[in-house]
């Protein structure tokens, strides 16, 4: 929760009254040992940061319960409260546990320094999810991305997709920019964020589209030499507009002047884009990359741009055609904003998460008592477990989500 | 083809479902196909009871009968749209209502333990995975579709089903307002009853019998309106005919409703209908100044629409007119063939 500053802090301040309108919610902070008494639930929200998270970990090894889980790759945060706290023995085994022995070879040599951090590297590769899976009793998700990855990684128990709710857009007026069109991209400005690959496709845009702008708003990361960038591309005394970290009224105010949002990613981990949100909320087109999560964006919403050998030229087909084609801007960000109506709406999004919330107290103890009659009928009629007339109860009690 | 027809059976009870899939049997059959119902005993409590009788229609196979394919099945109400079929059509009647709008109410059927929180929880999981199978989905009011797109996201075509066969006519504006229905709290029969009370010219007869009988025949005795309304109770095909000819309006104001005939059928005989705000189904062709008067659920209000119609004969003839001419629309013929298109 806010202070701290993260996505997933921002997310819970926005979701929460929505929450206590709808059920009880007594929420737990740092340093607390058990849950109070009397909740029928355990909730915990788990990203991929150690120091926003590491002690909710700790938490849901006291207690499991329901993970919300943020991003589906967790390498991050299992360092650093494994590594980090001083523990290098549970660092390796939470390696081998994602991929086997090689990967605990890995963690050796990650440890002697003779090759370079996985958790900057190859995080992708090694999510290290398994520990948090293991002691979850039922999952929330926001994509089917993280469904499907979850399965694949043996998660057995229920998962419930909900939405990341659409944010209420404050009353500001929109900053004054320029461009026609204006171009922007919102967080840090790194690698990951294909920034380089964007900077590439609008420097080749730009010179048959002087009034198009590109608008950069968000802290360099560490390593990353974007005024050398800019300079090689022709793109440092005119085109780019440059905001560093801004504040949250800012942020919108420029979000609110972009004719375009890019959102671009790659490796993703699994995560579900706040800044994208905002983007359809605000009723703006989007353009990102063709991974993870945002895949799952409409066509008519989002272009959609493969990572792979032609990302560069499909960024450029893009750029030109929202560039050229007002229209195209206009209808997609029609479709943004129905969308953010349709799927994200706060209070709908609630619903999901009391409708997850009921089913993950209860549902275990109902389940149960289904199994137990249907079982008791079956074998009055002599049906014995593991015959196909109990395989096929199983499959029909499966079919309607009633176990088997 | 040949047809099974589902729905759920509440020994010793016997309604409107039962009515429409019967007659729905019998149409089918008269228009050539092999139909049948089917049906399964149904209770719904206590705990999870409600879903492992649901279930019950989860393992029917009603893929063939005795050697030969069983070309489609229609289920009608909740659970019997559990049932597998590869051409499962659903004629939604109403989903379990104590798992949705009526939960947290007076009729409503789950506590606030974690248990019966989440038992409403799968059988709302368990519509949307039977509904959203079938192959197609009508529901037989706009208000039941409504309740199930809101609930499900699922969307259905708006079916209504005919009104029962009667000698339907009409002997000219009358003077009293006519109530057909089951005497039951949910359909406000009582409404009509303070309106008497609040209106002395206003003259009434209600048609119909039930479990709030007893209390409504009270509160006429209470109010002092014997003269004035009369309870003619259940009647046969012939007297409900001439009672609908005979009135200048018909009274059909539940709570809610999911479908409701009784519009269908005043308007077949030529009468408007006075109805509430509130009242579900009959929205759907019971609209102010055209085909009735829609008033809110007041006594007071419901008293004024009824003088009105009295004392408008010229606008009350139009307005049954114009819901004659819906009503006539929905016909066995245009019904059959859309659920087996």
């Amino acid at each position: 929760m806010p202070p701290e500053r993260s996505g997933i802090a921002d997310y819970s301040a926005l979701l929460l009254p929505a929450l206590r309108a709808r059920c009880e919610i007594v929420t737990v902070k740092r340093g607390a040992r058990r849950p109070p008494r009397g909740t029928d639930l355990s909730v915990y929200h788990i990203g991929n940061d150690p120091v926003a998270h590491g002690w909710i970990v700790d938490a849901l090894r006291r207690t499991a319960g329901l993970v919300v889980l943020h991003d589906f790759v967790l390498h991050h945060l299992v360092s650093g409260i494994t590594l980090g706290r001083g523990n290098g023995k549970a660092y390796l085994d939470a390696l081998e546990r994602d991929a086997g022995l090689p990967a605990r070879l890995l963690g050796y040599a990650v440890m002697e320094k003779r090759i370079p951090p996985l958790w900057e590297n190859r995080p992708e590769d090694f999510p290290l999810a398994g520990e948090v899976l293991g002691l979850a009793t039922g999952l929330i998700v926001h994509s089917r991305y993280v469904h499907d990855r979850a399965r694949a990684y043996g998660f057995t128990g229920p998962i419930w997709i909900v939405p990341h709710p659409a944010f209420p857009v404050p009353e500001l007026p929109a900053a004054e920019v320029g461009g026609e069109p204006l171009f922007a991209s919102f967080g840090n400005v790194n690698a990951s964020k294909r920034i380089p690959q964007l900077l590439e496709a609008f420097a080749r845009v730009r010179p048959e589209r002087d009034a198009a702008r590109l608008l950069l708003v968000g802290a360099t990361s560490p390593g990353f030499d974007l005024d050398r960038r800019l300079q090689r591309l022709g793109l440092d005394d005119a085109g780019l507009v440059r905001e560093g970290y801004v504040h949250e009224n800012r942020l919108w105010q420029l979000m609110m002047a972009a004719d375009v949002h890019v959102n671009l990613r790659s490796p993703t981990m699994g995560e579900t884009s706040g800044t994208a949100i905002r983007a359809l909320s605000l009723g703006k087109p989007l353009i990102v990359s063709d991974v993870g999560w945002f895949s799952e964006l409409p066509a008519d919403v989002a272009l959609r741009v493969p990572v792979d050998e032609h990302e560069v030229e499909t960024l450029v087909a893009a750029l030109e055609l929202l560039t050229t084609r007002p229209d195209v801007r206009t209808a997609m960000g029609a479709a943004a904003r129905e969308l953010a109506l349709r799927e994200h709406d706060l209070g709908q999004v609630a619903e999901l998460y009391v409708a997850a919330f009921e089913q993950a107290a209860g549902g275990g103890a109902v389940g149960d008592a289904v199994l137990r009659e249907v079982s008791e009928a079956a074998a009055d009629v002599g049906i014995a477990p593991g015959s196909a007339a109990a395989s096929e109860i199983a499959e029909r009690l499966g079919e309607v989500g009633l176990g088997g | 083809m040949r047809i099974a027809v589902c729905r759920p059976q509440v020994p010793f009870a016997h309604g409107g479902a039962e009515i429409f899939t019967d007659t729905l049997v019998a149409e089918l059959r008269a228009r050539g196909h092999e139909a049948e119902i089917v049906s399964v005993p149904f209770k719904w409590y206590p705990g999870a009871r409600v879903l492992t009788q649901a279930f019950t229609w989860r393992l029917l196979d009603l893929t063939e009968s005795d050697g030969k394919p069983i070309d489609l099945v229609v289920a009608t109400k909740f659970p019997s749209y559990a049932v597998r079929h590869p051409e499962k059509r659903v004629w939604l009647v109403h989903q379990f209502r104590q798992a949705y709008e009526l939960d947290r109410t007076d009729l409503g059927q789950f506590g606030e333990s974690p248990e019966d929180r989440a038992i409403r929880r799968q059988v709302q999981e368990l519509d949307r995975v039977a509904l959203g199978e079938a192959r197609r989905l009508f529901a037989t009011s706009g208000n039941v579709a409504g309740r199930l797109e809101r609930s499900t996201g699922l969307v259905a075509e708006v079916l209504p089903h005919p009104a029962q066969a009667l000698d339907y006519h009409d002997e000219g504006h009358g003077d009293f307002i006519l109530s057909v229905n089951r005497l039951d709290r949910a359909k406000r029969v009582d409404l009509l009853i303070e309106a008497a009370a609040l209106e002395p010219s206003l003259q009434v007869v209600v048609v119909g019998e039930g479990p709030d009988g007893d209390r409504l025949r009270g509160l006429v005795a209470d109010r002092g309106v014997d003269d004035r309304v009369r309870f003619a109770g259940r009647v046969d095909a012939d007297e409900l005919a001439r009672l609908y000819a005979t009135c200048f309006a018909s009274f059909y104001a539940p709570v809610d409703e999911d479908f409701g005939l009784g519009p269908y059928e005043s308007f077949l005989s030529g009468k408007p209908v006075v109805t509430a705000t509130d009242a579900g189904g009959p929205l759907d062709v019971v609209h102010d100044g055209s085909t009735g008067r829609v008033v809110a659920p007041e006594a007071a209000e419901v008293a004024s629409a009824a003088v009105w119609l009295r004392d408008h004969p010229a606008e009350a003839v139009a307005f049954g007119r114009a819901g004659k001419a819906i009503a006539v629309e929905v016909t066995w013929d245009r019904a059959i063939g859309r659920l087996l298109a």
